[in-house]
């Protein structure tokens, strides 16, 4: 809802304190100068002996009075110009009083219709101002309601009522929460209004919401010009306050619930997930083993070793998944880089390239690396593990018997590691989410793993001022390519003065 | 060899007992630092295998008290991503350390490689090293590579017996340092580029090293053949 806000209104609140304290004096200079030249008009007419005009425009003059400022100057310019007739200008002049009953009607009929008139027009004035006065607090009430609609904490409300409220007679407001009123020295429930003179510096209202006391609003009024008259409802704009704050309680406690849901639900799906992959590799662990304790005499010898290796490949896969929440663990806690130290890339892809051969006996690696290092802060043991998880991701996921490729280049700044497969790909929708936490694709050999290496290495990589991409298909429809850059360290001393340094030693 | 586990998981010293008992290793187990201490100071030990995490001390802080009280190898057990504790340990005096969880051969590939060490250092400072592919004479500072002569320079020399003197163990960064510069606090990258030298002539791919093998955030290792492995 959109309230435009009349004219009139714009021009009376931006008046400011002193120019009132002139406008008041320009109203009392405005009223006398009527009234001397509505006595200058009457002198005049009376000179050219037209007695009952100059009457009129004395009363004409005195009525102009009661329009502009009101009953109280409209009775008391009727009063004046009354005297002034009686006493300078009606016969006998220089005296108060009529000589004849001739005389006095006139007299009589002036002074009654000067006051009634000027009181007429001045009461029509008054009421006018008093429904101005009126229409501008219902449009305070309302624009402050129709604002306080967007307000969705006790701090909005307050910054709100703030920005409506203080260009009117109030110079401040403070919303105490319940129990803080108490502190603060505020009677609960609010007293009487307190204060030195006629009107009180501030006043305090009970804020009641639907389930009881929410505290309490205090408003600081305007010291000078308590007079405006501009001064919305209180009472109203407490409850408009009340009714605010209520809703806002309301909904922060609804968005605390639904996160609190959501989070439970996160961590039943994380255990849930967790024991399960924990789960798996212990039961063929523990089916091999109480084979081979029961049925030790029926067993061949090739069933024994079948047995006795899915036991070490299964302890292998719980020892590399709990490493993996480790891993993940640390993640989520943040990696400081002050445990950072120079490492080179070149050479921990030798190591990983060591375990994965060890894992992957058969797989064929083709490697593309002629940089003889490639020197970055990093964590050696977290590097070799990013190289690791990329390595066995492309070699699982790359399709059996296919050969994957490495290849490590550099700039001046940067090097990058490029891991390819000949692999069916990863679908387009599928590749915003390889990164995730426990994602995994579709197919069975991808539900064997664990979900996290790839998160790991994003986060390792990322800890280490690096970035990770990935790309699919790379070529006709097939293969994927995950690109690692890492910054490199300036000012590696060079592997030439080392050999030279070495000869003059 | 006498050996003393200390480590406070019944499970794992149980597993262990049988296989170094079988291998002819004599055993003893203990459960903290307190009583490792008292047993190193009453009975003869030979080698430690030490759990870092004791309940009743931090396991690194009674590394320098047992090799103050005896000569005994130390074998650290530390888990993966440990790396900081490691170089810590191995620089308290430990000699080398173990992942946990491990497989046996690798145990008894470690074990090998302290024995073979101290049966080195009991018989003085020998001057060769020989392994099926390496052949290092220290004295004449000749290098051979399958019968190969190779040709190093002083400080890839100085960097290669240090390795060989160690053999199967791993040495650190700091100890490498200081092998080849007398400095602890020389520029790592010195240290990489000699063992990249190093590897150019005696690895045959030195991008995938099987003879000088690094140690991920330690220090490097020189293999036995036929014997490490991960």
């Amino acid at each position: 809802m959109k309230i435009s806000r009349p004219m009139h209104l714009d021009d009376e609140h931006a008046e400011h304190a002193e120019y009132q304290v002139n406008a008041a004096w320009l109203s009392w200079l405005g009223d006398t100068a009527i009234l001397v030249a509505a006595t200058m008009g009457t002198i005049v007419t009376l000179n050219v002996e037209r007695p009952r005009t100059a009457v009129l425009i004395y009363l004409i003059g005195v009525m102009f009075v009661g329009a502009r400022s009101g009953l109280y100057r409209g009775v008391l310019a009727a009063l004046i110009a009354s005297f002034v007739y009686n006493f300078f200008l009606s016969e006998p002049v220089f005296r108060l009083g009529v000589t004849s009953l001739d005389e006095l009607v006139p007299l009589f009929a002036f002074n009654v219709s000067a006051i009634v008139s000027g009181g007429l027009a001045g009461r029509l004035k008054d009421s006018a101002r008093a429904a101005r006065a009126a229409e501008a607090k219902n449009y305070l009430l309302l624009q402050l309601s129709d604002q306080l609609q967007r307000a969705i904490n006790a701090d909005d409300v307050a910054s709100i009522a703030r920005t409506a409220l203080t260009p009117s007679a109030i110079e401040e407001i403070q919303i105490y929460p319940w129990g803080d009123d108490e502190q603060a020295g505020i009677a609960v429930p609010p007293g009487p209004a307190t204060g030195t003179s006629r009107r009180p510096a501030f006043q305090d209202f009970a804020l009641t919401g639907s389930r009881g006391r929410l505290g309490t609003v205090r408003f600081m009024l305007h010291k000078q010009d308590r007079d405006r008259g501009d001064e919305p409802d209180l009472k109203a704009v407490a409850n408009l306050l009340a009714l605010a704050l209520d809703r806002s309680m309301l909904l922060e406690q609804l968005s605390d619930t639904l996160a609190a849901q959501r989070s439970e639900e996160l961590k039943s799906a994380l255990l849930s997930s967790v024991s399960h992959d924990l789960r798996t590799p212990l039961t063929a662990i523990e089916a091999a083993a109480t084979s081979l304790r029961s049925l030790r005499d029926t067993l061949t010898p090739r069933q024994t070793d079948e047995m006795l290796a899915t036991i070490s490949e299964q302890c292998a896969k719980l020892n590399r998944y709990t490493a993996s929440l480790l891993d993940m663990g640390r993640i989520q806690a943040g990696i400081p880089n002050s445990q950072f130290t120079n490492v080179d890339l070149v050479e921990i892809l030798g190591v990983a390239l060591a375990t994965i051969r060890k894992r992957f006996p058969d797989q064929e690696i083709r490697k593309d690396v002629s940089p003889v290092f490639a020197v970055m802060q990093a964590n050696a043991a977290m590097l070799e593990q990013v190289i690791f998880n990329l390595l066995e991701n492309a070699i699982v996921h790359g399709g059996a018997g296919r050969p994957i490729l490495v290849r490590l280049t550099l700039n001046k700044a940067s090097c990058f590691l490029e891991i390819s497969d000949n692999g069916p790909g990863i679908p387009g929708t599928e590749q915003a989410r390889v990164f995730d936490r426990f994602y995994r694709g579709r197919k069975p050999v991808q539900r064997e793993g664990s979900g996290l290496g790839l998160y790991i290495a994003k986060g390792f990589v990322e800890a280490f001022g690096g970035t990770i991409e990935i790309q699919s298909p790379v070529i006709e429809k097939i293969g994927t390519n995950v690109t690692v850059t890492l910054p490199l360290v300036q000012k590696v001393t060079g592997m030439a003065e080392i050999a030279d340094a070495d000869i003059d030693s | 060899m006498q050996i003393l586990i200390v480590d406070d998981e019944p499970a794992i010293v149980g597993a262990l007992q049988p296989v170094l008992a079988s291998q002819g290793y004599t055993l003893s187990c203990v459960a903290t630092a307190f009583e490792a201490l008292g047993h190193v100071a009453a009975a003869e030990t030979d080698l430690v295998l030490l759990d870092l995490g004791l309940p009743d001390a931090d396991g690194i802080e009674i590394i320098s008290k047992l090799k103050a009280i005896s000569g005994a190898t130390i074998i650290v057990l530390s888990a993966r991503h440990q790396e900081a504790v490691k170089v810590r340990a191995l620089d308290e005096g430990a000699d080398d350390y173990i992942n946990k969880p491990f497989g046996i051969d690798e145990l008894l590939a470690r074990l090998r490689a302290a024995d073979r060490r101290r049966q080195q250092a009991a018989g003085n400072l020998t001057d060769s090293f020989r392994s099926e592919t390496l052949e290092v004479d220290f004295g004449r500072r000749e290098v051979r590579l399958q019968g190969q002569q190779i040709k190093l320079s002083p400080k890839e020399f100085a960097l290669l017996e240090a390795l060989c003197r160690n053999a199967g163990c791993v040495v650190t960064q700091r100890q490498l340092l200081i092998a080849g510069w007398s400095d602890p606090n020389a520029d790592s990258q010195y240290l990489r580029s000699y063992i990249a030298l190093l590897r150019q002539k005696l690895e045959y791919d030195p991008s995938e090293p099987e003879l000088v093998i690094t140690e991920p955030g330690v220090g490097y290792r020189l293999a036995v053949s036929g014997e490490h492995s991960d």
